[in-house]
């Protein structure tokens, strides 16, 4: 009898992102029976994260599927089988023989997925994985976390077709796809730490009280966070633990970039098909003093430091219960019309759940634009592992003096907030001071 | 059927594959049957392959030492040989090795049944195997699963089989009761080479004839370049490239040996090394539908074949047909069988070992079937030259050369020709399977003054920093 699984090609749910276990199979996009070719949408998955179609693993026809739209499924569970000769599914109910341990289908409750999100998956630090010198250095290389690959060495040693089979899969690029949109750093931010842990520190006293529960005799609603709040609270939590934040603040005067702007809105809008915002003008002013100042765009690795060669900006994007930094990737290489571009795409498919696990992973700086919502300034977390963030506040009209004269002028404060293990004072206001020299003689737009 | 002849598992054949099996699977609480056709156990290993030639390989050496005594500070003479107790140190050692199979077999508790195992019942579970006596008689067993490894034979030339007096396959050289004066090798591989090395060590004018445009063709070509520098100084000569047309027995006192477009030659002794071929037919595959491919039985990767209950390993097998090969591939097989998961094997950190001298022992890729694949690689050589070990050992011949891909120094390919070659290969064996880079082969400390000290420097010359060169 030939083994009735080896022309059996099986379609498991992939890894969505670091920390997320699980995503729910939205809709199938092909039924049984169907044609399937490498590469084609086969089904829709959503997490709290992102919304994505997910390719078929091969060609062939999609003889089973295991799991049912609506589900909620934990990754790398099997969901359904493709026949790569079209041969019929003689076998399908039998268990799976394949040579590595597989996790059965299990369709879980909201009540066992809040269990579940405790547990990170397979091993949380690279310290605890089975592996080798060689798949050491290429997964350090590729910034691939082990943790998430499955080993078929002894005792489940990570050999390098293992490694090379994960990243061939593309898998590791939904492993970094991070709410932080950033891969962990080897050995310093690896995958989530246990909820568990983080909760434990946090934990408060609650009494019941004439059938209510109050904190201190204060009637409270207890709710559940999504995951996204709690991926949120995780990274908080920990990048304060490891960097030493300090915030340094300049004022800058905008009105250089008010009269550009103002030459060019009507002719930009109609030419590209949206708004010309200001923020794009900061992204690029920001970019150009990293050129300068590429300290504040650095890794740490333990005592190393990690020079990067592109300047990826992350742009944070407030959303209805949370929020999410897509990431604009060399920016360096970017003029002031191929950044606006670039981020009101991202900024678009952020607010319409529209943004692939790509899309946020791989920034080397950040900024945040609080001002967008009245705040003159504020004092941002650093997004691991990177050093520094820049804080955009409200630009607002001010009498200022120039030539000991009172004129107004539209100003804004501008923040850097950096890890002092590797940024100094002095740097972070070298930084500002940059760009906001650079914000204040803005030249013609290069459109 | 009586419960004493049903079986967990029949092993067919004894060889290093087999025996081991049956180990194993003794050792995971299986009931095992071996079957074996022979006489002895031990299969061609122990009777007619690695152990004898090796036992006579080792004689070889050493009068080639007692030849260079007086670089050693002794006035010994000319030293002279006893072929007869040559040939019975060999069998005695491998009488020993035989005796303790049996004592294996015994304290493992496997029943060995002497015959021909054919596979026999085509029912998924307590399937039959029968074994045929010597005196015909038939034997049936039943068993859960089987393990074939039933190995291979020498393969004859169609135009000259062997007469056992003048025409010799590698069997019949085992018993040859003199060493002759001259000796046409047919067949440059393995066992030619190392027969060729044997007999020219000995006195015997040697000329090795190979079709192939190289000796030992699966070998590094720069290895093998090296070897046969040193081969011609064994009395060995070679015609490369050239075919044999003809071989005629002279009254069974000599061959001659027509190589195409040429004239007869007269040699005392013709080998014929033209390789083997695996043992699949009467052995009841086509019974019980076991597939096979040119000759060699087709598995997986877990050595199941297409029939659920039947497991295949060694010379069988497309795989390298070498005794520690089988071994690993009957212990995985076995262990698979049982329901363990064990971990697949990894040919590319599969051990190959010549045994003539200098010595040639490789794993991986050879430099011309990386240039062949295109596959980007760099080549570190280190010489033992130097290497004061070598010089007290009186062994300064040969080389370490380590292929590499570049970027992460993964051990590509490693082609060692030198005097202890054979023992030098396990440490790159490990490393490959445990995917060590030369980064760590250089940071090891190895023992000094040792051979595996050019180890070392071999991975430190790729890493640019070579010490003793």
């Amino acid at each position: 009898m030939v083994d009735p699984m080896v022309n059996q090609i099986e379609i498991l749910m992939p890894l969505m992102g670091e920390g997320i276990n699980e995503a729910t199979l939205v809709k199938w996009l092909k039924k049984p029976g169907d044609k399937v070719s490498k590469s084609e949408p086969l089904l829709e998955v959503s997490t709290d994260k992102v919304d994505t179609e997910i390719p078929a693993p091969a060609d062939g026809v999609l003889v089973a599927t295991l799991a049912k739209e609506g589900d909620v499924v934990l990754i790398n569970t099997i969901i359904g089988h493709i026949s790569a000769d079209g041969s019929a599914a003689v076998a399908m109910a039998a268990a799976p023989t394949g040579t590595r341990a597989i996790t059965p289908i299990t369709p879980i409750t909201p009540k066992t997925a809040a269990i579940r999100l405790t547990v990170p998956p397979a091993a949380s630090a690279n310290t605890a994985v089975r592996s080798s010198p060689l798949v050491r250095k290429i997964a350090r290389d590729l910034n691939v976390n082990l943790g998430y690959v499955p080993g078929s060495g002894l005792h489940g040693r990570i050999t390098k077709i293992d490694l090379d089979g994960y990243v061939a899969s593309g898998a590791h690029h939904r492993q970094a796809a991070a709410l932080s949109g950033n891969g962990p750093a080897p050995g310093q931010f690896s995958a989530a730490p246990p909820m568990e842990a983080l909760g434990k520190s946090a934990r408060v006293q609650t009494q019941i009280i004439n059938g209510r529960e109050c904190l201190d005799k204060n009637p409270v609603r207890r709710e559940k966070m999504t995951k996204m709040r709690r991926l949120i609270a995780e990274h908080m939590v920990e990048s304060v633990r490891v960097s030493p934040h300090v915030t340094t603040v300049f004022e800058v005067d905008l009105h250089k970039i008010f009269e550009i702007r103002e030459k060019h809105r009507t002719a930009f809008e109609a030419r590209e098909g949206f708004k010309l915002t200001y923020t794009p003008f900061f992204i690029h002013a920001a970019v150009e003093a990293i050129k300068r100042h590429p300290v504040v765009n650095v890794s740490l690795d333990g005592d190393d430091i990690l020079w990067k060669e592109d300047i990826n900006v992350g742009c944070a994007v407030a959303l209805a219960n949370g929020l999410i930094v897509p990431v604009i990737k060399k920016a360096q290489d970017l003029n002031l019309t191929a950044t606006a571009r670039r981020l009101n795409d991202l900024v678009s498919r952020a607010r319409t759940k529209k943004l692939m696990p790509e899309d946020v992973q791989g920034g080397s700086f950040s900024i945040t634009n609080p001002g967008g919502f009245g705040s003159l300034t504020s004092n941002p977390i650093i997004n691991q592992p990177q050093v520094a963030i820049l804080g955009i506040g409200a630009v607002v009209k001010r009498p200022v003096v120039i030539d000991d004269a009172i004129t107004i002028r539209p100003v804004m404060l501008i923040s850097l907030t950096f890890d002092h293990r590797i940024v100094d004072g002095e740097g972070g206001a070298n930084y500002l001071a940059t760009l906001k020299q650079i914000l204040e003689n803005y030249s013609e737009l290069p459109l | 059927m009586a419960a004493e002849n049903s079986f967990d598992l029949v092993v067919i054949g004894s060889g290093p594959g087999g025996y081991v099996g049956a180990i194993r699977a003794a050792q995971l609480g299986m009931k095992v049957a071996l079957v074996e056709k022979a006489p002895h156990l031990g299969g061609t290993c122990l009777n007619w392959g690695c152990i004898p030639t090796k036992a006579l390989l080792e004689s070889a050496k050493t009068y080639d030492k007692l030849k260079h005594l007086e670089e050693l500070g002794f006035n010994a003479g000319n030293p002279t040989y006893d072929w007869g107790r040559i040939m019975g140190r060999k069998d005695g050692i491998v009488d020993s090795q035989r005796k303790g199979l049996r004592f294996l077999m015994k304290k493992n508790k496997i029943e060995v049944f002497d015959g021909i195992g054919r596979l026999a019942g085509p029912k998924n579970i307590n399937a039959k195997v029968n074994i045929t006596g010597a005196d015909g008689k038939v034997t049936t067993i039943e068993t859960k699963k089987v393990l074939l490894a039933t190995g291979s034979r020498v393969r004859q030339l169609p135009f000259a089989k062997s007469n056992g007096k003048t025409i010799l396959s590698s069997d019949d050289v085992l018993s040859i009761t003199e060493v002759p004066k001259t000796m046409a090798v047919i067949g440059g591989g393995v066992v030619g080479i190392e027969f060729a090395s044997l007999f020219g060590r000995f006195g015997t004018l040697v000329t090795v004839i190979e079709v192939a445009p190289q000796i030992l063709p699966s070998e590094d070509d720069e290895a093998v370049g090296e070897l046969v520098k040193h081969l011609k100084k064994q009395n060995i000569t070679f015609e490369i490239g050239t075919k044999v047309t003809a071989i005629q027995d002279n009254g069974g006192k000599s061959a001659s040996v027509t190589l195409e477009g040429g004239k007869p030659r007269e040699f005392e002794r013709v080998l014929v090394s033209v390789g083997r071929e695996a043992v699949t037919n009467d052995i009841g595959l086509e019974l019980v539908g076991v597939k096979t491919e040119r000759g060699f039985v087709v598995t997986d990767s877990h050595y199941k074949t297409n029939v659920d209950w039947i497991y295949a390993i060694g010379d069988i097998l497309a795989t390298p047909a070498l005794a520690h090969t089988a071994s690993a591939e009957a212990m995985h097989a076995v262990e698979s069988l049982a329901g363990k998961n064990p971990t697949l094997l990894n040919y590319q950190a599969n051990p190959n070992a010549i045994y003539c001298y200098p010595e040639i022992a490789s794993i991986g890729m050879t430099e011309q079937t990386l240039k062949a694949k295109k596959i980007d690689y760099k080549a570190s050589k280190f010489p033992f030259a130097p290497m004061a070990k070598a010089k007290i050992e009186n062994a300064t011949e040969g080389f370490i050369k380590i292929l590499y891909e570049p970027k992460y120094r993964e051990i590509l390919g490693v082609h060692i020709i030198g005097a202890r070659a054979t023992e030098l290969i396990a440490e790159f064996a490990l490393g490959k399977m445990l995917e060590t880079t030369l980064d760590e082969i250089g940071q090891t400390i190895h023992p000094h003054p040792t051979m595996s000290e050019t180890i070392m420097e071999a991975a430190h010359a790729a890493l640019g920093h070579a010490i003793h060169m």
